[in-house]
């Protein structure tokens, strides 16, 4: 199998009913509903090699989570062709479902009045774990994301992090070779972001598992993707190396500052572009290689009480992306 | 086989986290035979009395019968399979290797088991309290038709129950209103829990022997208490048995068809 996942002119339309606001509205749409096409996929096709990481980003809405549950078999595709590990994920082959895993992070699957460890054990005989094979991933799991002590709580007393933790042991305790991951940090706090990317990281690396994750989060992908898809509309616009996508189309920095008076305000300029000035806020966009000398002239020069310089948005990344050619 | 035994532990053990929520239902269940009882008990006041065919044992052992049917018949989780559907929870069981019919029959049946172990204390605790007259039925085969009327009348409901829980396919909203009519309204009326379906006026009751309904209750109950016999019994159980099968059929188009349009609403 040289191709753990491949993908051919993906198509997916759903259909939903509209509502006008309000009360009348509410009896319109129960008398005669108005039912509208959405085209969420509009022929996607991109292939995955085994043990490949690869960060799927796109806007809300631009059909990321629509494949990831195509792929997962919960979605049935209006056309095109889909194939995962050599099965049709739609078909929901047991033999299929035992080697993947889908993690929602806006979904649980444990049980909320229970203690975790009941959820595994559960997912033990759903999956047909034997007993030694799962001792030792639990040990291991529970030890990479730091929740041994954690197993006989409820799961209704854990923290939101905790629980995402939780929900990944859950996710992983059969080992499966394909995973997708949908949002796994949303919600989550710094320090719970990094434990999870980490794991993330660890847990393709060490089984050589294929991972596909969807996010916002730029922390996620810097940290974790190789490759990126980057979808918006249903289409796919850049699928290529991640560092690529950074040279190409985020070339610059933003430095933002808080001036504490207007002295010498006119002089901005030559430190960089001013994409918006409103005392005591100012925010310059300057080239990537020059951030840090820009930002020590600003420090020099200006009366400035706090400075922060960061990367560009995702978004506006993706949209510099999609005024540029789309490319296959 | 494994699977569905953890299944049933699992959910045995959440049962318990909801003690008061099962506490409250359990007394609702002996307030209903309560009422019930008294309610009966006073239109036999004479024993040498019989109306409708019945006589005061044969009515007062019919609402004690219930008591022991519903907690076996009507306790059942599979209403839950609606939450499932609209919130997009189904997805954590399509992407397992679980088949999700029997997953929640497993869950009905341990919800069943714990119930009949309430009602059964329910029942000696009402029987010295009440000390009302009851049959005891001593005879093989009637016991062992009571008991396979039984299986059909559970299935017949867990059926019931999937099929509602089915609408949030398309009508994700739909939240509880669908249940409330049938477990509540239809059920309660149509099934006998509340009096015999033959009291009623023989065309009504054709009727309503007609529907899937009175087989939860009253026909397990009037099996037990020998008052069908012979071909109507055996009539009664094949009628039983084609709503087991038209049901069956009829719940695999709609989920088949529930499962295509199912979008994962909620994310």
């Amino acid at each position: 199998m040289d191709r753990a996942i491949i993908v051919d002119g993906l198509v997916k339309d759903f259909e939903v009913t509209e509502r006008e606001p309000g009360l009348t509205g509410a009896f319109k749409s129960l008398i005669s509903p108005k039912k509208k096409i959405v085209n969420a996929l509009k022929g996607v096709s991109f292939s995955i090699q085994p043990g490949e990481l690869v960060g799927f980003i796109g806007p809300n809405g631009a059909g990321k989570t629509t494949t990831l549950k195509t792929l997962s078999g919960l979605l049935y595709p209006t056309a095109g062709f889909v194939e995962v590990l050599e099965f049709d994920p739609w078909k929901r082959n047991p033999e299929f479902l035992k080697q993947i895993s889908l993690v929602m992070g806006q979904k649980n699957q444990l049980w909320w009045d229970l203690p975790a460890i009941e959820t595994f054990e559960l997912n033990r005989a759903i999956y047909d774990i034997p007993t030694r094979s799962y001792n030792e991933n639990l040990k291991e799991l529970t030890e990479l994301l730091d929740v041994e002590k954690l197993l006989n709580t409820p799961v209704r007393k854990l923290s939101l992090g905790q629980r995402m933790r939780m929900e990944l042991v859950a996710a992983l305790i059969h080992k499966p070779k394909v995973l997708f991951l949908d949002e796994p940090t949303i919600g989550l706090d710094i320090i719970a972001q990094q434990k999870v990317r980490d794991f993330i990281y660890d847990y393709n690396r060490k089984y050589n598992a294929t991972v596909l994750l969807t996010s916002h989060n730029m922390g996620d992908l810097i940290n974790l993707a190789r490759r990126v898809i980057i979808i918006n509309d249903g289409k796919i616009l850049y699928d290529g190396a991640f560092e690529d996508l950074i040279m190409q189309y985020a070339k610059e920095k933003i430095i933002k500052a808080t001036l504490s008076n207007e002295n010498n305000i006119s002089n901005l300029e030559k430190i960089g572009k001013i994409k918006k000035l409103s005392f005591p806020e100012v925010v310059l966009s300057v080239p990537r290689s020059a951030a840090a000398v820009a930002a020590s002239e600003l420090l020099q020069n200006f009366p400035v009480d706090d400075l922060t310089i960061e990367e560009i948005p995702i978004e506006e990344i993706i949209r510099k992306a999609f005024k540029s050619e789309p490319k296959k | 086989m494994r699977k569905y035994l953890q299944i049933f532990k699992i959910s045995f053990e959440e049962e318990f986290t909801y003690r008061l929520n099962f506490i409250l239902w359990r007394i609702r269940n002996v307030m209903q035979i309560f009422l019930t009882y008294f309610i009966w008990s006073t239109v036999y006041s004479d024993p040498a009395k019989q109306i409708f065919g019945y006589d005061r044992t044969k009515i007062l052992t019919y609402v004690f019968g219930i008591m022991i049917v519903r907690a076996l018949v009507l306790s059942a989780r599979a209403m839950d399979v609606s939450n499932d559907v609209a919130s997009g929870n189904l997805s954590n069981y399509l992407t397992k290797p679980v088949n999700y019919f029997k997953y929640w029959f497993t869950r009905d049946i341990s919800s069943k088991v714990l119930n009949l172990i309430f009602a059964t204390v329910e029942f000696i605790l009402l029987f010295l309290v009440l000390k009302p007259p009851f049959l005891f039925q001593t005879n093989i085969a009637v016991i062992l038709a009571f008991l396979v009327s039984i299986i059909f009348a559970v299935i017949i409901y867990f059926l019931i129950l999937f099929l509602l829980s089915s609408i949030p396919f398309w009508i994700p909203e739909i939240g509880w209103g669908s249940h409330f009519l049938v477990t509540v309204v239809i059920v309660e009326a149509l099934s006998g829990s509340l009096f015999p379906i033959n009291i009623l006026p023989q065309g009504l009751q054709s009727i309503i022997l007609a529907t899937p309904f009175p087989y939860l209750i009253y026909f397990p109950v009037e099996v037990y208490l020998g008052n069908i016999s012979g071909w109507a019994l055996f009539g009664g159980l094949m009628v039983a048995a084609s709503w087991v099968g038209v049901l069956w059929v009829f719940l695999n188009v709609v989920w088949q068809k529930g499962l295509k349009v199912y979008q994962s609403f909620g994310g």
